[in-house]
């Protein structure tokens, strides 16, 4: 009898054998999407079927960006993920990873087949591409006349710059005769004669773009004489237009803001030119001023009139000098002379008088100094400070003054 | 087949003169600038850029647009 085993060993020994299987670790499924159901987790559990059989599938939630659209019962879906063992239900499953729809798969396909056939054409050379003008008077749209494309064009248009005409071609984006449709606008309006065109639509899937990625429509836009900015869908999407646009814009609202230049900036633009000029105007009439100023003065310095004036200040000046000159003399004399009074009357013999000294004369008026000028009778005048008084001498004493003051 | 660049005179008057005044008041203002330029010359370049500054306003069509949409036949209308 052969060995026994548990379930846990069956189920981890099938385990190991897919998990060592290098093709099931990474492979590509496709089929019929059935009971599709998404789960409150955020993990996806649905069935992939064909007229064979089925496969259970999962999702799950952190694989979710692998999936970009809404996926329903009856889709056919190309299902990349790897094939690994549920031990508990001894069951095996497909763990998805990416979900594309079938059909998008060869849509893709086609638009790198046209891609790398106009690029060998060099329909996308730099050299093809026109300049967009940055001042424009009408500006052509090609697009949907309803949807938010249009909409968005218009009011970013009028919101930079309500003085640009824009004129729509309203034209089928999507569907039976779209391609049609688109080329017959971009020729309209080429021959209306607009400046720039914006050719392209709003946001969806790929099949809703697909009008953008048909050869007729790229031949449209590279033979257009108008530069033509391409905005189809959003910033991911690129169509094969966009190659072969003179510009392409990552959606509608961006390429009206690259068509439409903004009026307010350009009347700033031009006020600030204008403010330029002046000021470089200004400051070089200033400078000139100055240099005409500061010769005007050094003319008017060494007129003949400025000469004379010079002279004539200068003659004032030292005649004032003169005047000043002598009243300081004649101040300094009035002043010395005055000390001379002072000091004069200072020695004035009527003062000694008055303090009681006397002042005596011999008989012939002579000074009388000494004992040797009188002898004993002999008249003397002795004058006091209210007259004179005469005496006759009585005696005469002979005083040595040194000696007795000393 | 290579286009002609659409530079075409009758077309486009208004938005080449505007991008060739820019370009030609950038020259102005630096000729105002240069030390060697003479106080006569300066007033003739002085005037030709308040010249082309006037041009560029008259240029500037301020006529308010309304969008237009076009039909089969080519005609205009309202949108």
């Amino acid at each position: 009898m052969s060995n026994i085993y548990s379930v846990k060993q069956v189920n981890a020994y099938i385990k190991n054998m897919f998990t060592q299987d290098f093709l099931l670790r990474n492979l590509c499924v496709s089929g019929e999407v059935s009971n599709c159901k998404y789960h409150t987790s955020g993990h996806i559990y649905f069935s992939l079927k064909d007229e064979s059989g089925a496969i259970a599938c999962v999702m799950f939630a952190g694989q979710r960006k692998g999936l970009a659209f809404s996926m329903k019962d009856g889709d056919k879906v190309v299902v990349e993920g790897s094939v690994d063992v549920y031990q508990r239900d001894g069951r095996y499953q497909l763990y998805a990873r990416k979900i594309t729809l079938e059909g998008a798969g060869l849509l893709y396909e086609r638009f790198l087949a046209l891609k790398a056939e106009l690029e060998e054409m060099g329909m996308f050379d730099a050299g093809y591409k026109q300049p967009i003008p940055r001042f424009i008077r009408t500006l052509g749209v090609v697009t949907a006349p309803t949807g938010a494309a249009v909409q968005d064009i218009r009011n970013i248009a009028y919101r930079r710059n309500p003085y640009v005409q824009v004129i729509l071609y309203p034209a089928l984006v999507q569907g039976d005769g779209a391609k049609e449709s688109i080329v017959k606008g971009i020729q309209a309006l080429e021959a209306l004669g607009v400046d720039v065109m914006i050719v392209g639509r709003g946001g969806g899937s790929i099949e809703d773009l697909w009008a953008f990625n048909e050869e007729e429509v790229a031949r449209a836009v590279f033979n257009c004489s108008v530069p033509v900015i391409s905005a189809v869908g959003h910033e991911t999407d690129t169509t094969i237009i966009d190659y072969v646009a003179d510009l392409r814009a990552p959606t509608p609202s961006a390429a009206a803001e690259l068509a439409v230049y903004d009026y307010r900036a350009l009347q700033e633009s031009l006020l600030g030119y204008e403010q330029i000029l002046r000021d470089k105007m200004g400051n070089r009439l200033e400078l000139m001023w100055e240099r005409i100023k500061r010769y005007q003065m050094r003319l008017r310095y060494l007129s003949p009139q400025s000469q004379i004036r010079e002279k004539r200040q200068y003659l004032v000046d030292t005649q004032e000098r003169l005047r000043l000159g002598m009243r300081r003399q004649t101040e300094q004399a009035r002043n010395s002379l005055d000390l001379y009074i002072e000091r004069l009357k200072g020695l004035s013999p009527l003062d000694k008088l008055k303090q009681g000294f006397s002042y005596g004369m011999d008989k012939d008026g002579r000074t009388l100094v000494s004992i040797a000028q009188v002898k004993r009778g002999d008249m003397v005048t002795l004058q006091v400070s209210d007259g004179a008084v005469h005496a006759q001498v009585a005696e005469v004493d002979l005083v040595d003054w040194g000696q007795i003051s000393g | 087949m290579m286009q002609e660049p659409k530079e075409s005179k009758e077309e486009s008057i208004a938005e080449i003169t505007l991008e060739g005044a820019f370009r030609e008041l950038d020259k102005v203002v630096e000729r105002l600038e240069s030390r060697e330029i003479t106080l006569e010359e300066s007033f003739k370049v002085y005037q030709s850029g308040m010249e082309l500054l006037r041009t560029c306003n008259e240029k500037i069509d301020r006529v308010e647009k309304k969008m237009l949409q076009m039909d089969e036949d080519g005609e205009l209308s309202g949108f």
